[in-house]
């Protein structure tokens, strides 16, 4: 199996690759819709999300990525990559969303920005309440505990209540930092960034 | 509160600088970011100290030398980040967050929005080096190679167009719980966007967090004496 990662034109990219092969999980990076072969793939996201979905819907993935979800593939979304799923955002003025998960994304309150680490548990059962199983069977580990890192100015607030809804923290506890529907993550903290709890989730996501 | 620290990047290879202007050779990028990684850093920044002689070659070999990293801790970036042409080579790098300085001392705005459009605003950072005298503060800009008073700086544009300032103590870099905290005195920035560095040392942690001051980066002297992260997080 290998991971495709989806590459718009902005973000850290490498940072994703890097984070997965660590898993010894081959990675492939896709410019064009049409290359998407993997049953997994990774919208990543770091920047402002007029420009990113503009990238997006000009090169037809906005498409490509409600393909892959209807074809039973599975999407992890990761922090602009998570923001853009739901119907819209109030970053720039207000941008229209992928509108695959109930709910959207607005400024934290207080005008705060979120930046540094928090803490993090989760079972994973959590993850097989949905229909997000894991394939690869990386890791036996029931639960992970550890800290994972956060940077940004928008969160997601999730309108779904059938779905698995973890917040960021006490703090913030209107947006989330994990979702799960059915076959969708979303994720609003750096997984590629949280050191080792980031590839024990990955280890169990995968 | 954060803390991180920081690694000067000059042709590819590392160095620890002292007072701004002494230079003492520290190796392969990759080997000190492996350090600072087993040290559970909370973050990296990544500085090139660059002053008014740099050139597009010199930035594109230190581009390459950051694309081949290896890196599962926040990595931010700077030091003749100057243009659009220098922002786009940035594409695709392990690297989340990145600072300006020159930009915003020459009230270059276009390039700070071209940045913000590309990486979004929680991603850009300030980076002022500063030194106290006795009268005032002063503020080194790069590309002129030389201290310029605060009073030219635009604080309120720097407030509207960063996540987070970095002071930067130039005159007590290198040496232990020196950062002088009179610029507080002068400069009113808020403290939850704010990050120190140069003098770092358990007081100024200290000092730091209660006054809630969002990261303190200490500069690498940690790599040489061996003082770990961990010990600094428990400072007491």
């Amino acid at each position: 199996m290998t991971v495709d990662i989806l590459d718009a034109g902005s973000g850290n990219i490498k940072s994703i690759q890097n984070w997965i092969e660590r898993l010894y999980i081959p990675t492939t990076i896709i410019k064009k819709p049409t290359e998407i072969k993997s049953k997994f793939l990774v919208v990543p996201g770091v920047g402002s999300v007029g420009p990113y979905m503009d990238k997006l819907k000009k090169k037809s993935f906005d498409k490509a990525i409600q393909d892959h979800i209807n074809n039973g593939g599975r999407l992890l979304g990761i922090c602009l990559g998570f923001q853009i799923m739901g119907a819209y955002s109030e970053e720039d003025g207000g941008v229209e969303g992928l509108g695959l998960i109930l709910g959207h994304t607005a400024k934290l309150g207080n005008n705060v920005s979120h930046n540094g680490w928090e803490k993090f548990f989760i079972n994973k059962d959590k993850l097989n309440t949905q229909s997000f199983n894991s394939t690869m069977r990386l890791t036996k580990r029931k639960n992970i505990k550890g800290r994972v890192f956060y940077n940004h100015e928008y969160g997601f607030i999730s309108k779904d209540k059938k779905i698995f809804n973890q917040s960021i923290s006490s703090n913030l506890n209107s947006y989330s930092s994990m979702i799960i529907k059915e076959n969708i993550i979303g994720i609003q903290f750096h997984p590629e960034k949280s050191q080792q709890t980031g590839l024990d989730l990955m280890s169990m996501i995968l | 509160m954060r803390i991180g620290a920081s690694i000067l990047l000059i042709n590819g290879y590392c160095y620890q600088s002292y007072g701004w202007n002494k230079f003492r050779p520290l190796g392969k990028l990759q080997n000190v970011i492996d350090s600072l990684e087993e040290y559970q850093s909370d973050e990296i920044a990544i500085i090139r100290p660059i002053r008014e002689n740099d050139s597009l070659k010199k930035f594109k070999n230190d581009i390459d030398t950051i694309a081949k990293l290896n890196c599962m801790t926040p990595l931010s970036f700077g030091g003749g980040l100057r243009t659009k042409e220098n922002i786009e080579m940035l594409h695709n790098l392990p690297i989340e967050r990145l600072i300006f300085s020159s930009p915003f001392i020459e009230e270059d705005y276009e390039t700070i929005e071209y940045a913000i459009k590309l990486y979004g605003r929680q991603a850009i950072q300030c980076l002022l080096p500063f030194k106290l005298t006795k009268k005032s503060i002063e503020i080194f800009s790069s590309s002129q190679n030389s201290y310029i008073s605060y009073t030219n700086i635009n604080f309120d544009k720097i407030d509207k167009f960063t996540n987070e300032i970095i002071l930067f103590d130039t005159i007590n870099e290198g040496i232990k719980n020196t950062f002088d905290n009179k610029v507080f005195d002068i400069l009113n920035i808020n403290s939850n966007k704010l990050i120190i560095s140069g003098g770092i040392g358990k007081d100024t942690i200290n000092y730091a967090k209660k006054k809630n001051i969002a990261s303190v980066i200490i500069e690498n002297r940690v790599l040489h004496n061996e003082y770990s992260i961990k010990e600094y997080k428990n400072a007491k």
